[in-house]
């Protein structure tokens, strides 16, 4: 992940926060002044984010224009492995948050996220078929447990609705 | 005076119930063993427990956090000294002479020794706590609109400014974020919508509690599974007991290092992980054993450990009294507060002026507490070290989800968690600190209001900006710490980090 640590990645943000910040401060320009009310001008809602939306995109134009000088030092190679990771966790935790949970219950949600999640980054090609079953029945044990827990300790202790 | 004692007296007697103290030791205890899972910070133990404690008294609830709070910092020294991972960020000063000790099979003469430190240093921060934070508050009455405009002001550029000192500008820019982030919703003045899209669930705006648990939780269960695997230093760890000659011997390391801690505490948003870099480089700079720094020096932990504890009860200190955290776990710690219908702020000592002395009767229970466990249960937290972080993690994520449900109730602030997991994971990733964004969320209301209300009491004059005493001086220091972080002096601060890790 280190690439993202590059003058690219700055140039990219800062371009990001300056258009952000022009958005945010155009509407600000836009936003009712509500003259209507007759209220004083200097407490418009849109004073404040205005000038904040101003500033972060001077903000993010300051990182633009830095970025371009040169980068320094050799960019470090892309790690496939992590990267991988970090897209099976990212994956399977948005899938669980955003599609499981609201239309499951959730506890049964929860345990088959744990579940797939434990066994997916447990994996490793390398272990013994025994060793392999021993993590198989350790993740059914514990999205078990931390499903019907959670559930339990939520619902009766603190009288959560569940979604 | 007199009546200060009096409150602190009745403060001890409504808290030394055995209630408070079971829930005291339970909570710090949890704290240690969340402080030392690696992936696992305070900010996110408090903002998790903050889920759990809400049906619980104020009091309670709020004694529970302050031990997790505790309790966290000191446990993840044990990851530093046996890991060479800090638990939470602000054990990272104590892994570069902790991890070597470790190495050298002095494993347990570090723990022991930053345990002691630990207790030590907030015993200092909580003195400071029960002097400071009475003054600072009746100094703080005098406080205008005008004065609260740069407060925010002030606590934005330096919390920017601190966290990221190799790179201010990103600092601030995390910092104008959170700002932005608390402008979504209704303004506090006229109510009016902004930036909500027609939609009604932004305009109740964004709470901070998800949007800490993603940038603190999910942000830390995507960092922690895409890093290496980490191996415990040593089997062989020694007795785990400080001795009191060595304590002697540091005495000048942990009385600066608590006074350290504690100021840097106090700084709005600047917490713990600057407090132990700072008194990590001052212990550095005037000790006679300069060259053993970085290589198993016992004075660098003793330093890093007392100074990171210590700035707990220094950031305590601003958010009792004028309602602005001094660090994020004290952030979060604020936002349980007004859940729980507590004000903090300048009144809090004409209102509820037993509160903060029950906050300082807090903070000495647990960390006695912390003590206590340190010394006795350090074979059974290393077993809390070998948990595969691949079983801890997903756990975890489910607690992210429904903690911040279990407050509302409302599916919204699952999709805030999320929306701020990924974006606190990508500007980490980018070495933007989290510290700054979750100042401006809070700050952001602070900012609107007394900016819109100060120009509407001088219609529209700029002056009263300049010309009151107490703005002159916030405007001044706030200038001045602009000018400071321009290219010459940030040159020195990269010069002070190179000298903490020891080049």
């Amino acid at each position: 992940m280190s690439s993202l640590n590059s003058t690219r990645a700055d140039l990219v943000t800062g371009v990001v926060f300056l258009c952000l910040g022009l958005a945010a401060f155009i509407g600000s320009v836009r936003m009712d002044r509500l003259s209507e009310r007759g209220i004083d001008p200097w407490t418009a809602p849109g004073v404040v984010p205005g000038l904040l939306g101003a500033v972060l995109a001077l903000l993010g134009l300051t990182l633009a224009l830095r970025s371009l000088k040169p980068a320094e030092g050799e960019k470090a190679p892309t790690d496939w492995t992590k990267l991988r990771r970090l897209a099976t966790t990212l994956g399977l935790c948005l899938g669980y948050a955003l599609l499981l949970v609201g239309n499951l219950p959730f506890w049964l949600a929860s345990m088959i996220f744990v579940f797939v999640f434990t066994t997916l980054l447990e994996h490793d090609p390398a272990d013994t078929p025994r060793r392999r079953y021993r993590k198989l029945a350790m993740a059914a044990i514990l999205a078990a447990a931390s499903g019907i827990g959670i559930h339990l300790l939520f619902q009766e202790l603190f009288l959560v609705r569940m979604p | 005076m007199f009546d200060s004692f009096v409150h602190l007296g009745n403060a001890f007697l409504s808290l030394a119930t055995p209630t408070s103290l079971f829930y005291v030791a339970a909570a710090t205890f949890f704290g240690i063993v969340i402080g030392a899972l690696p992936g696992l910070t305070a900010t996110m133990g408090i903002a998790l427990l903050t889920t759990l404690t809400y049906k619980l008294p104020a009091e309670q609830a709020i004694l529970v956090l302050i031990g997790c709070y505790v309790g966290a910092i000191y446990g993840g020294s044990r990851t530093a000294i046996l890991l060479n991972i800090p638990g939470t960020p602000a054990n990272a000063a104590t892994t570069l002479d902790g991890f070597p000790l470790a190495r050298a099979g002095r494993g347990g003469e570090a723990m022991g020794l930053a345990t002691a430190s630990s207790t030590l240093g907030t015993f200092v921060g909580v003195f400071a706590l029960a002097v400071v934070a009475p003054m600072l508050a009746e100094f703080a009455l005098g406080f205008g609109s005008y004065e609260y405009f740069w407060l925010a002001i002030f606590g934005i550029i330096i919390a920017g400014q601190m966290t990221a000192f190799n790179d201010p500008l990103k600092g601030w820019i995390a910092g104008v974020l959170g700002l932005l982030v608390a402008m979504v919703g209704q303004d506090g003045i006229h109510a009016h919508a902004r930036f909500t899209f027609g939609s009604t669930e932004l305009a109740g705006g964004i709470a901070l509690i998800p949007a800490l648990v993603g940038a603190f939780g999910f942000a830390e269960v995507l960092t922690v599974l895409s890093e290496k695997k980490a191996e415990i230093a040593s089997r062989t760890i020694g007795k785990v007991r400080p001795s009191l000659s060595q304590l002697w011997k540091y005495k000048r390391t942990i009385g600066r290092s608590g006074l350290i801690g504690t100021g840097v505490g106090i700084v709005p948003g600047v917490g713990e992980d600057i407090g132990a870099w700072v008194s990590y480089a001052a212990a550095r700079r005037s000790s006679p054993e300069k060259e053993e720094f970085g290589k198993g020096s016992l004075e660098g932990l003793v330093a890093a450990e007392t100074g990171n504890n210590a700035a707990i009860p220094g950031a305590l200190i601003p958010a009792l009294t004028l309602a602005v955290p001094g660090s994020a776990p004290a952030a979060v710690l604020l936002a349980a507060m007004f859940l729980h219908g507590i004000r903090p702020g300048p009144t809090i000592m004409l209102e509820q002026p037993q509160f903060v002395f029950g906050v300082v009767w807090m903070v000495v229970f647990a960390t006695v507490a912390m003590g206590v466990f340190g010394l006795l249960l350090a074979r059974p937290l290393l077993l809390v070290l070998r948990i595969p972080r691949e079983r801890l993690m997903p756990v975890v994520f489910v607690l992210c989800v429904i903690g911040p449900y279990a407050i509302t109730q409302r599916l919204f602030d699952v999709w805030v968690m999320l929306a701020f997991g990924v974006l606190g994971f990508l500007l980490r990733k980018m070495n933007y600190p989290m510290a700054p964004l979750v100042l401006g969320i809070i700050l952001g209301d602070l900012l609107d209001k007394n900016l819109r209300r100060a120009l509407l009491l001088s219609d529209g004059d700029f002056s009263p900006f300049f010309t009151r005493p107490v703005s002159m001086i916030l405007c001044g220091i706030t200038v001045f710490m602009l000018l400071v972080a321009l290219a010459p002096v940030r040159r020195s601060a990269g010069r002070l980090v190179s000298m903490a890790f020891g080049r």
